[in-house]
């Protein structure tokens, strides 16, 4: 049986040190807290659940928030890992996820080039947010989109992570779009 | 091969997968539809019978919580966590709400959410 009690949950992208962490933490109505997952290394069986006797093993932090939308629905947001060798956590995060924000840094746009073909692959509704903690931007809309092979139809916002409404724009930004995307029905 | 940094193996290092261990008899949940969203809270039951462990998850739910704040207040990684939230639901001592959301489009529940950021801008909070 399911209680009418609604998650909702937006992924929070972008290459290493982009702002995740300070994105989710500013627009979060609770200090954003960390989870982990144990992970271990695969021998070759995709479906091996045989893991107890597996040597080494990582621990992958997740950060996350939540915003209380109304008495039955919340939003959770979820960073991803910075380190790309912990893809297998995307699955995890970007399922059931309405929409992704991928942050770019524009000293290293290509850094946030993975997560845009990541969500891009999966038709998972994203939008681009070039974080401005970076400074002054040097490069025009086209530059980056270009950079980042970002199709037209795909919003490229800017936004300062630090600043909780400019981060909750991003985030009015993304389900916008994603709105856009689905299918006028009744 | 262009998508080989997220679907296979990097630099033959291998892939990394969750930490399968064994709690309660099981590795893995069976109620398919856990995510690390999903929110559940403790029904009105007695919990002498349970192992503390199992009443630390019972108590931290008395309000609505999900999987990944119940691991994260309790510092168990996500898959033990899921696993015992699975035992929790399973023998009626948690109720579980909607998982995130599925394929089927929900327009409603995102005017929603729009409605509901827009109005926490202008709160200025
Ligand atoms: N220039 C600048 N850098 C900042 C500011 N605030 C934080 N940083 C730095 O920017 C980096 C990224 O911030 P995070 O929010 O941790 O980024 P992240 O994407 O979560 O990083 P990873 O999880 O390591 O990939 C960190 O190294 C911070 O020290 C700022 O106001 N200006
Ligand atoms: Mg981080």
């Amino acid at each position: 049986m399911h209680l009418d009690r609604k998650s909702v949950k937006i992924v929070v992208a972008g290459g290493f040190g982009t702002g995740k962490t300070t994105f989710v933490g500013s627009v979060s109505e609770i200090p954003p807290l960390t989870t982990e997952e144990v992970l271990t290394q695969a021998s070759v069986g995709v479906d091996d659940v045989t893991g107890v006797e597996e040597k080494s093993h990582t621990t992958v932090a997740l950060d996350f928030g939540r915003i209380t939308i109304s008495p039955n629905v919340v939003l959770y947001l979820f960073g991803t890992p910075g380190q790309d060798r912990f893809w297998f956590m995307w699955d995890e995060l970007a399922q059931g996820a309405v929409g992704a924000i991928v942050l770019v840094d524009t000293r290293r746009l290509d850094s946030s080039f993975p997560a845009i073909d990541y969500f891009e692959r999966r038709g998972i509704p994203f939008v681009a947010a070039v974080n401005r903690f970076f400074g002054e931007c040097a490069y025009t809309e086209e530059e980056i989109r270009g950079a980042l092979e970002l199709h037209g139809n795909i919003p490229l916002l800017w936004c300062d992570a630090r600043d909780k409404s400019s981060s909750k724009l991003a985030l009015i930004g993304l389900v916008r779009h994603a709105m856009s995307r689905m299918p006028v029905s009744a | 091969m262009t998508d080989d940094v997220w679907d296979g193996d990097e630099a033959g290092t291998g892939r990394l997968v969750p930490l399968y261990i064994l709690v309660n008899g099981r590795t893995s949940p069976r109620a398919h539809d856990l995510d690390l969203a999903t929110q559940v809270f403790a029904l009105p039951v007695d919990t002498r019978r349970l192992e503390p462990e199992y009443v630390e998850i019972v108590k931290i739910c008395a309000n609505w919580l999900s999987i990944a704040e119940i691991g994260a207040y309790l510092h168990l990684p996500l898959t033990i966590t899921k696993v015992m939230v699975d035992v929790l639901l399973e023998q009626g001592y948690l109720g579980i709400g909607s998982p995130a959301q599925e394929e089927i489009a929900d327009l409603r529940l995102m005017e929603q959410i729009l409605a509901g950021l827009q109005q926490s801008l202008n709160a200025r909070d």
